[in-house]
């Protein structure tokens, strides 16, 4: 690097300007911290407004600058679980994010240990073939998966819901990266031993994959929890529909005229609040393997 | 893995553990993906029960059409204006996150939590947070400029409101790739241009950002494709593609174009068309990339 070469010809700093450097990072530190507070705060903002006004009464929200809790307390989140079928909304979301990450995380489990483990015919081949999925998001090819739920007669199922997303090139990568890199010695042993495949999966492979797989877990609920357009197409059904498409039903709400904001802010932060519990959750892992993806 | 003595050697096994993975991906994204490509050359009528074909007049149809063309000027100047907003805004909280000293994890949590925002809820937040008549934060924002922010009858000001929607919601991710990226780098790299007591901008621009530039290229890509893809439901809630179509992004049009108005024959060239462009732009990223990326770290 440039900086390197340059520096080499700078005497070391004298004692002075160490101390009036030493003064400098002090403020610099206060600055960082300051602008760190200023700008979560910021980008929390409007969360923090609409917990406030999810509590609002409709009166309250349309005073606009009423930052108070409003009295309508938790009776707008009872209203929209209930009368508003949230509630129905979430299990299915729940449902389908499960069994979305349960399927992936298996699958993926199976074909990682078939790449990395066994020895066969155009490994490279299928491997690349599994990769290639990643060019074709679900809007390349919405029109014909629609036709093609219809005719296997999955609309308005869970199958049709969660099946297009249970296998994925990006777990499959994942879980092959991470098993290349358990010591070859636990590998032979588990050969001598005559251990077969699928003992050898559960027995040694899942248990020192534990961060990788939990990491996979988190990205995969979060991304199925935010499925918004294949749900809308393929699910008519009311009462099969998930959270994100449900908050789009609360925004025809409204009394005497007046859109029930309230109502609307407590329904947009129940639909946040799991996938933000399992970040905080399981945040480490999660980090841990973005930073395996991106090498 | 050369090297690497594989421990089991049975095809049909290899294979019945494949199976699963393959079998989803021919079913749900090959399959489909390829009879995309046919169904662009056929018109259907008659709600998709007959198809007729057509040649390329589906995509002469979209290439003459202004509505089409608008949509494709759109949905680019959104993608530059999302990938240029989510990076600089990302980049400079991260930066912060990087340099803090005390508290480090507990400020990293608060700033990634919008990875976990989901995209319908964003808008839905900012829908009624913008609202040009009740709005909290339209209120203030007028009281400080004095002008009128109604964006739901000012295209321009449509369109800003969807960028900063999409951009709230990406900084989350960004955040994470990136913090994890400058600390990846070796401190011997960068100690000596700290003792110089150079400014922490300077250290950024000179040292920090060409460091990291094989992930700031990925983000860019993954931001683009995020634009083109991804913020269907900010549209869907908050402007409908309006007013006088200026946020009619080619992913909403496209879904318009096949649910509501059942022409499935020109809504799936529109999907070709879309993916020979994020194909594209990819491509076009990753090359520039390749030739100004410094990848010594």
């Amino acid at each position: 690097m440039a900086t390197q070469t340059e520096s080499t010809q700078h005497t070391e700093p004298t004692q002075e300007t160490q101390r009036s450097s030493l003064s400098a990072r002090f403020e610099g530190d206060l600055f960082v911290h300051l602008a760190l507070v200023g700008s979560i705060f910021l980008v929390g903002l409007p969360l923090i407004l609409a917990v406030i006004m999810s509590t609002q009464s409709t009166t309250e929200i349309y005073e606009v600058t009423n930052l108070g809790v409003g009295s309508a307390g938790l009776s707008n989140y009872e209203t929209a679980l209930t009368e508003y079928n949230l509630m129905q909304y979430m299990v299915n979301s729940v449902v389908m994010s499960v069994v979305i990450v349960v399927g992936k995380v298996t699958l993926s489990l199976l074909a990682a240990l078939a790449l990395v483990y066994y020895r066969f015919p155009y490994e490279r081949a299928v491997f690349t073939f599994i990769l290639l999925t990643l060019l074709v998001p679900v809007p390349v090819r919405i029109v014909p998966l629609f036709q093609l739920m219809a005719d296997l007669g999955w609309a308005n199922s869970l199958l049709a819901i969660t099946g297009p997303y249970i296998a994925s090139a990006t777990a499959v990568f994942l879980f092959r990266q991470h098993f290349t890199s358990i010591p070859e010695s636990l590998v032979e042993n588990a050969r001598l031993d005559g251990v077969g495949p699928l003992a050898f999966l559960v027995q040694v492979l899942i248990p020192m994959s534990k961060g990788m797989i939990a990491g996979v877990s988190v990205i995969t609920f979060i991304y199925a929890w935010n499925q918004y357009l294949w749900p809308l197409i393929v699910v008519s059904d009311q009462s099969k529909q998930v959270i994100q498409v449900g908050i789009k039903f609360l925004q025809g709400a409204s009394q005497s005229g007046l859109t029930e904001w309230g109502l609307i802010m407590a329904g947009a932060v129940i639909a946040l609040l799991p996938p933000l519990f399992v970040l905080i959750v399981l945040h480490r892992p999660l980090l841990e393997t973005f930073a395996i993806q991106q090498k | 893995m050369s090297d690497f003595t594989k421990p089991y050697t049975s095809a049909t096994q290899a294979g019945l553990l494949l199976v699963p993975t393959l079998v989803v991906l021919v079913a749900f994204l090959y399959y489909p993906a390829v009879e995309t490509l046919r169904l662009s050359f056929f018109q259907t009528l008659l709600l998709g029960t007959k198809q007729q074909f057509v040649g390329l007049d589906n995509y002469v149809a979209l290439a003459t059409s202004a509505e089409y063309q608008k949509s494709i000027l759109v949905s680019f100047l959104f993608a530059a204006a999302v990938v240029v907003g989510a990076l600089v805004a990302s980049l400079f909280i991260s930066y912060l996150l990087f340099e803090v000293k005390a508290g480090a994890s507990g400020y990293l949590l608060a700033a990634i939590w919008p990875y976990a925002l989901p995209t319908a809820v964003a808008g839905t937040i900012l829908l009624f947070m913008l609202h040009p008549t009740l709005g909290i934060i339209t209120h203030y924002l007028e009281a400080l400029t004095g002008l009128t922010f109604d964006w739901f009858t000012s295209g321009p000001l449509a369109f800003f409101v969807l960028v900063v929607v999409a951009v709230w919601k990406q900084l989350g991710y960004n955040i994470i790739f990136l913090v994890a990226a400058l600390n990846n780098i070796p401190e011997t790299l960068t100690e000596s241009a700290q003792l110089d007591g150079v400014g922490r901008l300077t250290m950024l621009y000179r040292v920090y950002i060409p460091l990291i530039s094989p992930t700031l290229t990925f983000l860019v890509v993954m931001n683009t494709i995020y634009a083109f893809f991804g913020a269907f439901p900010l549209v869907d809630l908050m402007t409908s593609g309006g007013p006088n179509n200026a946020t009619n992004l080619l992913i909403f049009k496209l879904y318009r174009d096949a649910f509501e108005f059942s022409s499935l024959g020109q809504a799936s060239a529109e999907s070709m068309i879309l993916f020979g462009i994020v194909s594209l732009l990819m491509y076009v990223q990753l090359r520039f990339s390749d030739r100004h990326a410094h990848y010594g770290a």
